[in-house]
């Protein structure tokens, strides 16, 4: 058995559960606590690096009070699984985020991600908490073009070698030695960027489904061999935050949780951190009851959709799907997809293109056979096997009689 | 003309009927319930809220009781083909001369239809042995399969006869998702994929068993009902 056969086989029977410890006892917390308020008045002794916006002056001007801002404060402390006795650290973590420089950059996606945090209704908390970080580079976000931004790029990983976070959006086109993708004068590929910027990172973060399972770029017939940041970068602590896009909140609770620990949070076996997506958007779903009571929407429009009926007919995936947007939903939980009458299309999963988005029931999905090409649904083609074992049974059976009254025949004379 | 004449065979006891019986009902109560959890075909015509009906966790529960009966089952026949005191499954199992030419001889006469007959028919045969063994290799998958996809809604890690539980499916069950292509969906294709080729081996092992008793004239049906059949004796 190959070195790689023995890793994978290994892999395979110590592959962390999805488990997630929500109370891990008096004694853990205290110390926990004792540690991030030392860090944390490490950081504040810290001059903000290049970020001087006051967050509170900010949270006034549009126009939301300390009130709304301590509310958000303890339930982003519950989203990350620590007692109600850790709100004042993270509110005063908050305001210390612009000691941690992060360099953020786009490869092959289509930065909804960037999207997300910036085209909200109004700024909403996670959105503004989002201003304070210290933000070191941003293809679109920046004012620099040209020579101007690879001379800021060059400069920020120079200053902050070995401690700016990382992150990244989008896949990483492998097809073709890389060449689907470049970046800059010099052509340099994703690959080698993506490389390049990580090996000075203190963490990546993969941020989107793309950057973390390769998502709408790696989906069949992947033509550029698009792949995720984890299949990429090799001996950096990386963290997955999937979703379509992913949740600003997520990406706060991430970086809040290393400026509050100095560490990063749990992950699962997917590297995907525990608090938010340890659990099923089906288990907390505002229309668990009518998939339970077998109520479910039949078409769009019908009386069971006016009744917000359970969307599991057409086609929710919400049952196979790892994250937190039932509870926390988008916008400042404004909203979410089933909130909105439409099922889950799994979009933070692997392969999620593929597997969950074809909006109808698995056993009603167009399965890829392996030969590619021919599409099947699972039940055609168990109709299929089971046509195919009829006729077989029946010619045998035909064959039989006539076969059999002949040996009689035989046995007669 | 030859005389013919009737022995009795002693085939299957009767712990071994109640499980071939238990299965065979389960077996439909699975299929009747997972392709309702699979896609709801039928609705819920019960007026009133939500609350009072569970027809989904009704059908839920139906499918998880008939996996824990497989579950026993399995285990039970997984012993008996190694240490039962009746006959023991794996013997014929073996790939030696004597089962090889035994099931192609089987083969031969299912396929010539009846016309070629020469092996021992009062006892079980090593080509029948090898249909059953895939049933239970697919059971054994479904379940592995199922646990996983069971295992899901564990999450937080309790459940109500305790932790280890989850920990156990995990520990059990979780090489699956690799194997059937690497995410949760895939695990919940091959899942459903194999009841249909479960659905094809009940339908042929019927008409097989029918056709034998027909072809055979040695009342083979009678067998998973009474325990025995009559071989013929030459004389």
């Amino acid at each position: 058995m190959g070195k790689d056969t023995m890793e994978s086989v290994k892999k395979l029977f110590t592959t962390q559960s999805s488990k997630v410890d929500t109370n891990r006892g008096e004694a853990y917390y205290a110390d926990l606590y004792n540690s991030c308020r030392k860090r944390l008045d490490e950081l504040k002794a810290l001059p903000p690096i290049n970020n001087k916006l006051d967050l509170q002056a900010a949270l006034f001007d549009e126009g939301i009070d300390r009130r709304d801002f301590l509310k958000w404060a303890s339930a982003t402390t519950a989203m990350l699984m620590l007692p109600a006795s850790f709100t004042p650290l993270v509110a005063d973590a908050v305001q210390v985020m612009n000691r941690i420089p992060v360099i953020w950059i786009e490869l092959s996606d289509c930065a909804g991600n960037s999207e997300a945090l910036l085209r909200s209704d109004g700024p909403k908390i996670d959105e503004i908490v989002l201003d304070i970080i210290s933000l070191e580079f941003h293809e679109t976000l920046q004012a620099a073009a040209g020579h101007q931004a690879e001379k800021q790029l060059e400069d920020a990983i120079a200053t902050f070698k070995g401690k700016y976070i990382l992150f990244v959006e989008g896949a990483v086109p492998l097809g073709m030695d890389g060449q689907y993708g470049t970046i800059g004068a010099k052509a340099e590929t994703f690959k080698d960027h993506l490389i390049r910027l990580s090996s000075d990172a203190a963490a990546v973060i993969a941020v989107g489904s793309c950057a973390t399972f390769g998502g709408i770029p790696a989906a069949a017939p992947n033509p550029t061999g698009a792949v995720g940041v984890m299949n990429v970068v090799s001996g950096k602590p990386i963290i997955n935050i999937p979703a379509c896009p992913a949740n600003p909140a997520n990406m706060v609770g991430v970086v809040l949780h290393y400026v509050l620990t100095g560490k990063l949070p749990e992950l699962d076996s997917l590297l995907r951190p525990k608090f938010a997506f340890g659990y099923r958007i089906h288990d907390n779903c505002e229309r668990r009851a009518h998939f339970d009571a077998g109520e479910y929407v039949e078409e769009w429009g019908d009386s069971g959709a006016k009744n917000n009926f359970c969307l599991y007919k057409m086609g929710c995936k919400g049952p196979m799907t790892f994250n937190n947007c039932s509870l926390i939903r988008y916008n400042e939980a404004v909203n979410w997809p089933v909130g909105v009458g439409r099922g889950c299309i799994g979009c933070s999963e692997p392969d999620f293109w593929d597997k969950y988005a074809y909006e109808r029931p698995m056993a009603n999905a167009n399965i890829k056979a392996p030969s590619g090409g021919v599409e099947k649904t699972a039940d055609e083609f168990g109709l299929v096997l089971l046509t195919a074992t009829g006729i077989g049974i029946g010619i045998h059976a035909v064959a039989s009689a006539i076969a059999g009254k002949k040996n009689s025949e035989k046995d007669a004379e | 003309m030859k005389q013919e004449c009737y022995k009795k065979v002693e085939r299957m006891t009767a712990s071994m009927r109640i499980i071939h019986w238990a299965n065979a009902i389960f077996m439909i109560v699975a299929i009747v319930t997972g392709l309702y959890i699979g896609e709801p075909y039928y609705q819920t015509l019960i007026a009133g809220p939500a609350v009072h009906k569970y027809v989904m966790a009704w059908n839920r529960l139906g499918h998880f009781i008939a996996a824990v009966i497989f579950d026993v089952t399995s285990i039970i026949v997984v012993y008996l083909y190694f240490f039962s005191r009746f006959e023991k499954s794996y013997k014929k199992l073996i790939p030696s001369a004597d089962n090889l030419h035994e099931f192609a001889e089987v083969f031969l006469n299912l396929i010539t239809l009846n016309r070629k007959k020469s092996f021992d028919s009062s006892h079980s045969d090593s080509f029948n042995t090898v249909y059953f063994t895939i049933f239970h290799l697919l059971l054994i998958f479904m379940l592995f399969t199922g646990l996983q996809l069971y295992v899901h809604g564990l999450e937080s890690g309790l459940s109500s006869i305790g932790s280890w539980w989850p920990w156990m499916l995990h520990f059990a069950t979780d090489w699956t998702i690799p194997a059937t292509g690497g995410n949760l969906m895939t695990v919940r294709i091959a899942h459903h994929v194999t009841m249909w080729l479960i659905i094809a081996w009940i339908v042929f092992h019927i008409y097989y068993q029918i056709w034998r008793t027909i072809f055979w004239q040695e009342g083979d049906l009678a067998i998973v009902v009474g325990g025995s059949k009559f071989a013929k004796e030459q004389k």
